[in-house]
């Protein structure tokens, strides 16, 4: 047996071996065999034992939904088996069989004219064509004899193979059981990817179509640093990727040479996420990006719930600050309970804090209700909130007249509650512009550079044509990133950066040049990145600063960094 | 043979939950039950995909009628699911 090697995109610097778990295999059916070679009675039978498997699996999963997330989402399986009952669908397949053809190629036919009915309507009944897909599809499946892969229940040591992976499905992945992950679509930003990077599993990402010849239960070694695949992979490639990761994790606080103490930290967006970061020595989070409670679901998560979520950050670290940023959504993220406006151009649109001032001022207010009750929650550590797409003074102002009303609510009503940090995300042109102005509002500032580049460069993040122009080392970016950090000097305002840049170790001394206090990534870099710190040297890191920054392009950014490399 | 003109109290119309409530109703009683708008072609009410492909909103009003040995029963209980604010389903 000789190695096959397929090539993609690696997103995570790590690497591992394991066994191909295929999850939703590609359901696409052979052709039909001739209409007498099929015994219509034996196909009908196949059919209704099909209906009733089906059936079982959804009230099984109608259940765990309940009590894993609730009622309301629970609810969307009860349409499920009444489109497995229907009169046109059960009678459309009974017809078909009838007229020569297999149970599964029946199922096929007769569910994709009503896919193709609903896909044609508008909102809501378009949504339906959603649920007839899944529920053909799991038909299918129990047809064919394939087993369902529970996600939540994989063996130990599963590499997970799919066509893509989207939030709800790595919702359920146990990331204690997965030794990996390879998808045959999506790129470095893809949300396998952003997942990859905070669970700290090796992923390899856009393989391609070749992905489909490996089977369930092949071993393969997942190189997530070079973006291969290896199946079969003999001694030495797998001693290879067990041993890949060798950087050390430093679970306590770290210095630079000269003795400057550095806070690094772990961007998080699901419970999932928490406890790699800990695991890979984040010292608190930097970002908490809520919008994850609120994906996915019917109605948004009350107060509650919410406090329950920050409380387990908190205690994921006892000793470090958890800063939350509110929700942060716009026109490009399918909530429905929230109406959200069709927008032309949705990122320059009402999103972030726009959003929550008016129209989402109701779960504004839960929000930061749910924050000033966690932040009483005494475990040592300390609760931060932090506001997104800032671009006036008046926003900031707004949000933290509510922030102290509703502490006067709580006051009122007899609850607990403490009032967390305060701060901004800049990553308007115009934060950085008024930085001094918002320093006098805030306690803190947090960079977000990959927001920051697309905006200063008004370049679009994950379009690949102007992919060069959005790179946060243009000299523009880097200029407003030290227009921020210069306005809060002198003040008490702390300022961190929470966006790729943050995670890339070979920046991390050009950053700490530039002045920054805090530097939050995904769980993976964060070893790389707290090595790079002891190793930086604060006077060395300024004057690196100050070429950079007198670089009137990037590849001269590029080649002030080579070169203090290799000196 | 019986039928009645309804208001749809739901917000979200016959979709999601009410539909589903609404289908399972009718499932539940021997007539034969149909729904539609209030001066059009009725569908049968015991079908997911008719009701849903009806596009009905909250507010509309729609007509129901059921033929056999329970059919005031079914009226009676499907006029009570679509009385019903969702959140009370």
């Amino acid at each position: 047996m000789t190695e096959r090697r397929l090539g993609g995109v690696g997103v995570t610097p790590l690497s591992g071996v394991g066994d191909v778990v295929w999850y939703a295999p590609d359901a696409e059916l052979d052709d039909p065999p001739a209409p007498e070679d099929v015994d219509a009675e034996a196909e009908t039978t196949r059919f209704e034992e099909a209906r009733t498997t089906a059936r079982e699996e959804l009230q099984l999963e109608r259940e765990r939904t309940a009590e894993r997330v609730g009622e309301d989402e629970a609810a969307v399986f009860d349409a499920h088996v009444q489109f497995l009952d229907d009169p046109q669908i059960t009678d459309g397949v009974e017809e078909k069989i009838a007229e020569g053809l297999p149970a599964e190629h029946a199922v096929q036919r007769t569910f994709d004219r009503f896919v193709e009915q609903f896909e044609g309507m508008e909102g809501r009944m378009a949504e339906r064509a959603d649920d007839l897909r899944d529920v053909r599809d799991r038909l299918v499946r129990v047809l064919a004899g394939g087993e369902r892969v529970n996600l939540a229940e994989l063996p130990e040591g599963s590499v997970v193979f799919a066509e893509r992976l989207t939030p709800s499905d790595t919702a359920q992945l146990d990331p204690e059981r997965v030794a990996g992950f390879v998808t045959v679509t999506g790129g470095r930003t893809s949300h396998a990817a952003i997942f990859a990077r905070s669970l700290a599993l090796p992923a390899v990402v856009g393989v391609g179509e070749e992905l489909y010849d490996v089977e369930d239960g092949e071993t393969v070694a997942v190189d997530g640093t070079d973006g291969v695949v290896v199946v079969d992979p003999d001694e030495s490639t797998r001693e290879a990727a067990v041993d890949g990761d060798d950087v050390t994790v430093r679970h306590d606080p770290v210095s630079t040479a000269d003795g400057v103490e550095i806070e690094v930290a772990g961007n998080v967006g699901t419970r999932a996420d928490l406890a790699p970061a800990a695991d890979r020595g984040a010292d608190g989070i930097g970002l908490f990006r809520t919008e994850f409670l609120f994906l996915d679901r019917q109605s948004p998560p009350d107060e509650q719930e919410q406090y329950e979520a920050y409380v387990e950050a908190l205690e994921t670290f006892p000793e470090g600050r958890v800063v939350v940023r509110t929700l942060d959504v716009g026109g490009d993220k399918p909530i429905d309970y929230l109406d959200l406006p069709e927008e032309e151009n949705p990122f320059l649109g009402e999103r972030g804090i726009r959003r929550s001032l008016s129209p989402d001022a109701d779960l504004f207010e839960t929000q930061l209700r749910a924050l000033l009750r966690a932040a009483a929650h005494d475990t040592g550590g300390d609760l931060a909130v932090m506001l997104p797409l800032v671009s006036t003074v008046d926003e900031v102002v707004a949000a933290r007249e509510r922030l102290e009303l509703f502490a006067d609510d709580l006051e009122r009503e007899g609850i607990e509650y403490a009032v967390p940090e305060f701060g901004v995300m800049v990553e308007t042109p115009a934060a950085a512009f008024m930085a001094a102005d918002l320093a006098e509002e805030v306690d803190f500032f947090s960079i977000g550079t990959n927001d920051l580049a697309q905006y200063v460069m008004a370049a679009e993040r994950g379009n690949e044509r102007v992919a060069d122009l959005g790179d946060y080392r243009q000299p523009a970016v880097l200029r407003a990133i030290r227009a921020t950090v210069d306005a809060a000097e002198g003040t008490d305002v702390w300022v961190g950066m929470c966006g790729e840049m943050a995670g890339d170790p070979e920046l991390t001394e050009l950053l700490l040049g530039l002045g920054l206090d805090e530097l939050s990534m995904s769980a993976v870099t964060v070893p790389q990145v707290k090595q790079a710190v002891t190793e930086t040297n604060t006077e060395a890191a300024r004057k690196l600063a100050d070429s950079a920054l007198s670089a009137s392009t990037k590849d001269e950014v590029e080649q002030v960094l080579t070169q203090n490399t290799q000196s | 043979m019986p039928e009645r003109v309804v208001e749809v109290v739901p917000e979200d119309g016959l979709h999601a939950r009410p539909a589903s409530k609404f289908v399972e109703t009718a499932n539940e009683y021997d007539s034969e039950v149909k729904v539609g708008p209030e001066d059009g072609d009725l569908v049968n009410a015991a079908s997911m995909l008719a009701v849903t492909g009806l596009g009905v909103s909250g507010g509309e009003k729609v007509r129901i009628s059921a033929e056999g040995d329970d059919a005031e029963a079914a009226l009676d209980a499907l006029e009570e699911v679509l009385s019903t604010p969702e959140d009370e389903l």
